[in-house]
């Protein structure tokens, strides 16, 4: 007999009020900092003045002065997203379309680069190629060679790192788009008669254009708001993008924080309207494939070319990895670092005073502390989120994903730049501590959460939840009992990736950081910038190794357990 | 004009100079001792005298330390501090001097008050602090070791910690010393073009260097070494670092005291004393109001006075700060202050007044 | 097994569902008698799954009254929406929902541990539901390794295990093979009898609602075009689309010839000038009408049969061998019929014959 129930709107509005508490309070922490970067960027009375006096247009009509900077953001951008693409779909094109020999391996080997900072990348691409005392340089003039083979802070230089380390994410998106295509379509094209080239050509390339297009697009907004690369490589070198000069700004005294925020505004102006275009672009809906499957592409022959393309596919784990760490590695024990070093030079005493340093050890303390907190928070408040906007039929839920995915189209140090503003006026104190990086983290890392666990989500069978609802199921038990263990590999994989992702952050922890709250990216870089090159690669080599530790025994962890029982 | 290991002849007007240099305020000649602060007690703790209280100061625990020396600079401060007081665990920020005075001054304008000891690199950023209130005015019993010129005009607020003087340093391998810069006009010759480092525009160190030299020489000098492009760098240990590797030939503002931590390492690298003199700031530090320990902090500020905290900063390669003490030994290689040309400057309100314009010039000139 | 009460279990009343302004369903009323299977039939998008849903709470109308077992589960006018949860129905998916992370007993068991039902309860009841649908053994087994008939026969017993009075089923067999279906279709009927549950059931496969149902519900675009016993349906079908829907049939228009027939029957003069009689069924003829006539009525012989109102000359166009029926084409006054038969009566293709109906096996539409 079904329970009688005189209130039968109660059930709903338990529900809806923690879902509604938790996008509120998303939408709160994400909007705040952007009124406050726009409030900051349209102020244009005394500076010292809270709330601003006046509201103009004047730190906007001087950006044309910058326009050098403006160019080469754009340039660097460019080039950067040009080599990514190349390198990921030749990659991808190996990987998934040809028979090359461990295939597998070397797609999990591609992922590798990700764990490896942009910024240790940028360091050891810089003690490898600065025109005078790079070590291949070095090699280079030693060979008999003149002036220098690469310079690594020229513009081209900065852009390579970028593509290196920044790219990967090329490579995931065009693959996936390579395996969500249907080979029937080809082999359809093959029966009637066209040839290997034909079909590839006529068939292949328009269906994976527009998902390439994508991955362009998307790619090239993510190197607009690039950091790591050009800081390193390029201040010394007086090539400034808009990131590092908007931090050069807010860094100096008196700080020029109208003028930093007018930039901020208009490289989120650029990257809000290159993401906009890449929605629209994918909404448009896929040439390739209706089912979200994925399907096993047809895998061409090559013969004698298999070893050279295994050998591409290694030369870049190579060079984002391998040879970054090994170069560190070979600085870190010399006291002053060449590429030919007497014996008696070679020394274990950078390492010394780096354990010894307090900031090295807090650091990476407060990163680990931080990575796990960020990431157990994030899944949590994402997987509300992503149910919210999936599963729910709350009003307003299409608004609470554009505001999610909001922080996506701000380049980290912008964002960080008005939390700064933000959080300096608000009562709490948490100015300076820990507690406003792992709201920054959280927040920041809002739309990686949430894509992530969509994607599992909406892979859900919904009649699985209806079942246990006909069952009479309440919403949280049926919460309890079938989404979230079916769910559990989703969110495992999603707080390893929120974990990863707040140990090498670097944009937005640069500038929130306090003195009781040093973490590791930054605290590598002011070393960098304070420190010889010798004793910053021990730091550096020492941290990422505790981290990658960490790292492995995490992902150990939830491989296990997202194995279901049975 | 001079390589260093020539001791240069003309003391008496050397110490004039200097003696100039360094009054560059009006200083009341107020009798220290009479101002001795009411009801605080003075106690000796370890080899010097305190009005802390020592015991508070250990309940405290912490003692927040803000300065715009480097990493290894600043991590030997506070370690030292540390061994002295094991109780009281002692911390750094540091930043360029720029931006760390950029830091404290938005955290206090959003009521934060995080910083017990704060030192700056130029005298300017202390004048500008004193003005707003920050130091909290702490007669140390300490002060009497140092000449009322080396302290605030109201002596308490802050103190001259040691000075710090910069010259023209070469990579040896790369620069005959034939060709190798003089004087600091030597440093337009257009072959140092995008071989030179300088300092940021945060860096206090550079804005004296920028002043004297521009009222050496008039403002038409740093235009013409704009030409020059240099690269910038926010502390002497990288500028240090890639001059003995080669990135750059020659450095525009080598301070002494790296010359001498990285020629002890056996770098090539080769310091030159022009003769119109050297550019010379002191660091400058002090309590902080509404400091959060502020027992902690007196006791630092004491500390940091006293005998032994002069000499780790004298001694220690990565500060090497010569002293005011009047009883100051000389510094490790025998020199002291009295045997160099330093060039400080002496109009405050001009020296003050010109920030905003260096700011302008030298960002341009750095690229941005 | 007959029940008793003559008061309806599933009412329906004046039921509109729509998707943002686009009225997808309604509005429909209808009723569903003790221990009866109601089947809603129909091509796909005519609405019958997202009514089933909503008499299960899982979408929401926009009008009308559902009461089950006398409690009103929605109204409109009142202001009453009961959710999913508390209805105290049960139901079977098209996708079977077997959840893979449990095993077979914890699924069938869901439903009772809601109810905080003892273990002791609980266990005796999952065996008693997994013996009736022949799954008594793989109690222990984990779902995700059972086969796509064993996962439909679980879902059965975990719809039944908490002795529902009310089975909602939504196309259930649609997933199996015919054989299979087959089957499944005779064991699920004997299973509600057994069980003596009422239930709406929801298929697109006409064999299945005629098979298994007590009443049918023919629905095409969010409207019902015809409710009744499945031989009525059959026989007597309303309206065109009924006709062509529920079974083969033959659209025959043609004006009305008042002056012939009588007694019920009519006779309609086709453009060709053919008259064909058949019955009016109580249903009001206009001054242009159409007879149903179904394939397998029709007949086909080489030479006149005698003694029959209907009997027309006709050439045979193809003959198509469909295993247990032959299907022939037939060209009747210049026009195409279909003919299904059982065998051969020795006609061939080309050749000429003669086609005769019972009158009262052309069925005068609405």
């Amino acid at each position: 007999m079904p329970r009688l129930s005189s209130r039968p709107r109660a059930v709903l509005w338990g529900q809806y009020a923690l879902g509604g508490g938790v996008a509120l309070l998303a939408a709160a922490f994400v909007l705040y900092p952007v009124y406050f970067l726009l409030q900051a960027a349209f102020d244009v009375g005394d500076p010292d003045v809270r709330p601003p006096s006046a509201y103009g247009w004047d730190n906007f009509a001087a950006l044309p002065d910058y326009s050098k900077i403006l160019f080469n953001t754009l340039g660097v951008a460019f080039a950067a997203t040009i080599m990514a693409l190349v390198f990921g779909f030749l990659t991808a094109w190996i990987l998934n379309r040809t028979d090359v020999p461990y295939r597998r391996t070397l797609e999990q080997a591609m992922a590798v680069p990700y764990y490896v900072t942009p910024l240790l990348g940028a360091f050891a691409w810089s003690l490898l190629g600065s025109p005078e005392s790079g070590f291949i340089n070095q090699i280079w003039r030693g060979l008999g060679g003149s002036d220098a083979l690469i310079d690594i802070t020229s513009p081209f230089g900065i852009a390579w790192v970028m593509a290196l380390f920044e790219g990967a994410v090329a490579f995931v998106m065009i693959g996936a788009v390579m395996k969500s295509m249907d080979p029937s379509l080809e082999e359809a094209s093959q029966v009637i008669g066209g040839g290997r080239w034909r079909t590839m050509l006529r068939i292949t390339l328009p269906l994976v254009a527009p998902g390439v297009l994508g991955a362009a697009i998307y790619v090239f907004a993510e190197m607009l708001g690039s950091f790591s690369a050009a800081l390193v490589l390029g201040t010394p070198a007086r090539f400034y993008v808009l990131t590092t000069a908007i931090y050069q700004l807010v860094s100096q005294y008196p700080p020029r924080m109208s003028l930093a925020a007018a930039m901020g505004v208009s490289l989120f102006a650029v990257m809000f309207a290159m993401m906009y275009f890449y929605r629209r672009l994918m909404a448009r809906g896929s040439y390739v494939t209706v089912s979200g499957k994925a399907f096993r592409p047809r895998v061409m022959q090559v013969g004698r070319l298999r070893w050279v393309l295994f050998g591409i596919c290694v030369s870049y784990v190579v060079l984002a990895v391998v040879l970054p760490i090994l170069t560190l590695f070979y600085a870190s024990v010399q006291k002053l670092a060449v590429a030919f070093p007497r014996l008696s030079d070679l020394t274990f005493e950078h390492y010394r005073e780096a354990m010894s340093m307090n900031a090295v050890r807090s650091a990476m303390g407060n990163s680990l502390l931080l990575g796990v907190s960020a990431a157990t928070i994030g899944v949590l408040v994402t997987f509300l989120l992503a149910w919210i906007i999936h599963r729910s039929k709350m009003p307003g839920r299409g608004v609470l994903e554009y505001v999610v995915m909001f922080p996506q189209a701000v380049p980290r140090l912008v964002f960080a730049f008005g939390m700064m503003w933000a959080w300096l006026v608000f009562p709490l104190p948490i100015y300076g501590t820990l507690w406003l990086l792992l709201i920054a983290y959280v927040t920041v890392f809002l739309p990686l959460g949430v894509r992530t666990i969509s994607g599992v989500m909406v892979q859900l069978d919904k009649s699985l939840d209806e079942c246990g609802q006909v069952c009479g199921a309440s919403w949280a038990y049926r919460m309890r009992t079938i989404t979230m263990p079916l769910l559990r590999p989703g969110l495992l994989a999603a707080w390893l990736l929120l974990f990863i992702a707040s140990v090498r952050e670097l944009g937005a922890s640069i500038l929130l950081m306090g003195p009781q709250s040093k973490v590791l990216t930054p605290s590598i870089v002011e070393a960098w910038f304070a420190s010889g090159s010798e004793l910053t690669a021990a730091m550096a080599l020492i941290q990422t190794a505790v981290i990658g530790l960490a790292m492995a025994v995490f992902t150990i962890l939830t491989r296990r357990a997202s194995q279901h029982k049975g | 004009m001079a390589e260093i290991g020539n001791k240069p002849p003309n003391t008496s007007s050397r110490r004039a100079a200097l003696r100039a240099g360094m009054a560059m305020v009006s200083l009341p000649l107020l009798n220290i001792a009479a101002r001795a602060q009411s009801a605080r007690p003075v106690t000796k703790v370890l080899d010097f005298q305190t009005t802390a209280d020592v015991l508070k100061a250990e309940a405290e625990g912490e003692v927040v330390f803000y300065t715009h020396d480097g990493d290894g600079a600043a991590a030997a401060v506070v370690d030292a501090f540390n061994n002295d007081f094991p109780k009281i665990k002692a911390n750094y920020v540091r930043a360029q001097n720029g931006a760390l005075y950029s830091k404290l001054l938005a955290e206090r304008s959003a009521g934060r008050f995080n910083v017990d000891v704060i030192q700056f690199s130029e005298i300017g950023t202390a004048i500008d602090f004193q003005k707003r209130g920050g130091y909290e005015r702490h007669v140390s019993p300490e002060i009497g070791a140092f000449p009322t010129k080396y302290l605030s005009p109201t002596p308490g607020d802050y103190f001259w910690m040691g000075v710090t003087f910069g010259g023209i340093a070469y990579n040896t391998n790369l620069v005959k010393p034939e060709d190798a810069p003089k004087t600091w006009k030597d440093l337009l010759d257009p072959r140092w073009r995008n071989a030179m480092s300088t300092k940021q525009a945060t860096s206090g160190m550079q804005f004296v260097e920028w002043y004297e030299l521009r009222r050496l020489y008039g403002p038409d000098y740093w235009k013409q070494f704009a030409k020059q492009r240099p690269r910038g760098f926010d502390s002497r240990v990288p500028m240090f670092d890639r001059l003995s590797k080669g990135d750059d030939k020659v450095c525009a503002i080598a301070e002494y005291a790296g010359y001498l931590l990285y020629h002890q390492k056996g770098a090539p690298v080769a310091f030159v004393t022009p003769d119109d003199g050297l550019p010379a700031t002191p660091v400058v530090a002090g309590a902080v109001s509404r400091a959060p320990h502020p027992e902690a902090s007196l006791l630092f500020i004491d500390w940091m006075m006293s005998t032994r905290g002069q000499a780790l900063y004298q001694n220690n390669l990565q500060l090497a700060y010569n002293s005011f003490r009047t009883d100051a030994p000389p510094m490790p290689d025998g020199k002291r202050l009295s045997d160099f040309k330093l060039l400080i400057p002496t109009d405050m309100a001009d020296y003050l007044a010109s920030h905003d314009i260096f700011n302008k010039e030298w960002n341009a000139m750095m690229g941005l | 097994m007959t029940d008793l009460p003559e008061t309806p279990v599933i009412e329906v009343k004046d039921l509109r569902i729509s998707y943002g302004s686009v009225a997808t369903v309604g509005p429909v009323s209808f009723t569903v008698r003790a221990g009866q299977q109601l089947t809603l039939l129909g091509p796909s998008g005519c609405g019958k799954t997202t009514t089933l849903r909503a008499i299960a709470g899982l979408e929401q109308p926009s009008a009308g009254l559902i009461r089950i077992a006398g409690q009103t589960m929605y109204s409109s006018d009142q202001g009453i929406n009961i959710p999913a949860e508390q209805r105290g129905l049960s139901m079977v998916f098209q996708s079977y929902a077997i959840w893979p992370h449990m095993t077979v007993f914890e699924n069938v068991a869901y439903g009772l541990r809601v109810r905080r039902k003892s273990a002791s309860e609980i266990r005796e009841k999952v065996h008693a539901a997994l013996d009736l649908v022949q799954m008594g053994g793989y109690a222990e087994r984990s779902a995700s390794q059972l086969s796509g008939g064993q996962q439909q026969r679980v879902a059965l017993a975990r719809a039944c295990a908490f002795s529902p009075t009310v089975v909602l089923f939504d196309e259930p067999l649609s997933n199996l093979d015919a054989k299979l279906r087959g089957d499944m279709r005779i064991e699920l009927r004997e299973l509600q009898h057994r069980l003596g549950v009422t239930s709406v059931y929801v298929t697109h496969d006409l064999e299945e609602a005629l098979a298994m149902s007590d009443q049918v519900i023919v629905m095409r675009g969010g409207h019902i075009e015809q409710t009744g016993k499945p031989g009525e349906i059959y026989n007597l079908p309303r309206t065109e689309f009924v006709a062509d829907f529920v079974g083969s049939a033959n659209l025959i228009r043609g004006k009305l010839r008042a002056d012939l027939g009588g007694d019920g029957m009519i006779a309609l003069q086709t453009e060709s000038g053919e008259i064909v009689y058949g019955m009016e069924y109580g249903r009001a003829p206009g001054p242009e009408a159409v007879f149903s006539v179904r394939t397998v009525h029709l007949q086909v012989s080489a030479t006149r049969p005698p003694g029959e109102r209907n009997v027309w000359p006709v050439t045979i166009r193809r003959v198509v061998f469909l295993g247990d029926l032959t299907q022939l084409h037939v060209i009747w006054g210049g026009r195409e019929l279909v003919v299904r038969r059982s065998a051969l009566d020795g006609v061939a293709e080309g050749q000429q014959a003669f086609l005769t109906v019972d009158p009262r096996h052309c069925v005068l539409l609405e």
